[in-house]
């Protein structure tokens, strides 16, 4: 519910025609002459009150991940040119209802889909 | 003694028909080097209508990223309860991801496909990347996949 009053409150800002319903449209697509340095988000970050733990380029926007003011683990995208913010996901938002992660593997019994014998764990290995 | 021999004969006959009903399956998904990140796979199974009737393994820990397995996604509404217990880890680019299932014997030879979807962060998302059908004579036949699995097989 907070992601989607987050996303509301940030389509808000966008100009008109900009769309945030599709996740695909959260990417960037800039021409690498027109980006920002990477000192100018960090600025961005600093006037923000954020902490950043991890700086990357994802989808072709500069992502931050961190802490905002209050503490809470963040990750938000940025413009590479305009440094506007993207978009903004609270990493806790996953365990807030909706959106929660699967029990891994061993934790708990497959689930009873007919598939399965008699619930014995999966064993798995990556070589 | 042959109090011992008839508890073994009743735990034998007791035993047996569990086993005759699920077997041991080992599915073999070997990526190829494309360079980029963990790939997310979802293996899952449809019927003879094509219809999904469920999820057989998750590689990769995050729902959020489940919309990206875009046919089991579709399918599922991306629930997370489709996977639980059966989630690890995203596998890595060249990695052989290596799973031994107990599955129920009615899988095979009745006209269910076993899809695997693969996803990688900044890169096209690939549903139906493999689909084979479940039957007793393809096991250990190789297959081969389009973008980010270099070949799949189960084996029993």
């Amino acid at each position: 519910m907070r992601k989607t009053l987050t996303a509301l409150a940030l389509a808000a800002l966008l100009p008109a025609g900009a769309a945030l319903a599709d996740n695909d449209d959260n990417d960037c697509s800039v021409a690498r002459s027109q980006w920002q340095p990477r000192d100018a988000v960090l600025q961005v970050a600093q006037d923000n009150g954020w902490t950043v733990r991890d700086f990357e380029i994802d989808d072709g926007c500069y992502e931050i991940e961190g802490r905002d003011s209050d503490g809470r683990m963040v990750e938000v995208k940025l413009d590479p040119a305009t440094l506007r913010v993207i978009e903004m996901e609270y990493e806790d938002d996953d365990d807030r209802g909706g959106t929660r992660n699967p029990s891994p593997a061993g934790t708990v019994s497959p689930p009873q889909n007919g598939l399965f014998g008699n619930g014995t764990p999966p064993q798995v290995q990556v070589n | 003694m042959k109090s011992l021999l008839a508890t073994l004969a009743l735990t034998t006959a007791l035993t047996l028909p569990n086993l005759a009903m699920a077997r041991p399956v080992t599915l073999t998904t070997t990526l190829n080097n494309y360079g980029g990140d963990g790939a997310y796979l979802a293996l899952y199974v449809t019927d003879a209508s094509g219809a999904y009737v469920g999820s057989l393994w998750m590689a990769g820990d995050k729902s959020k990223y489940y919309e990206h397995l875009t046919d089991w996604y579709r399918a599922t509404g991306g629930d997370a309860a489709e996977v639980n217990g059966i989630t690890g880890a995203s596998v890595g680019a060249g990695r052989t991801l290596e799973i031994t299932l107990d599955l129920a014997d009615a899988l095979f030879d009745a006209g269910y496909t076993l899809h695997i979807d693969a996803a990688v962060e900044d890169m096209r998302d690939s549903p139906n990347e493999v689909s084979v059908p479940l039957t007793t004579e393809d096991a250990g036949t190789l297959a081969r996949g389009r973008r980010y699995i270099a070949n799949f097989a189960y084996d029993m």
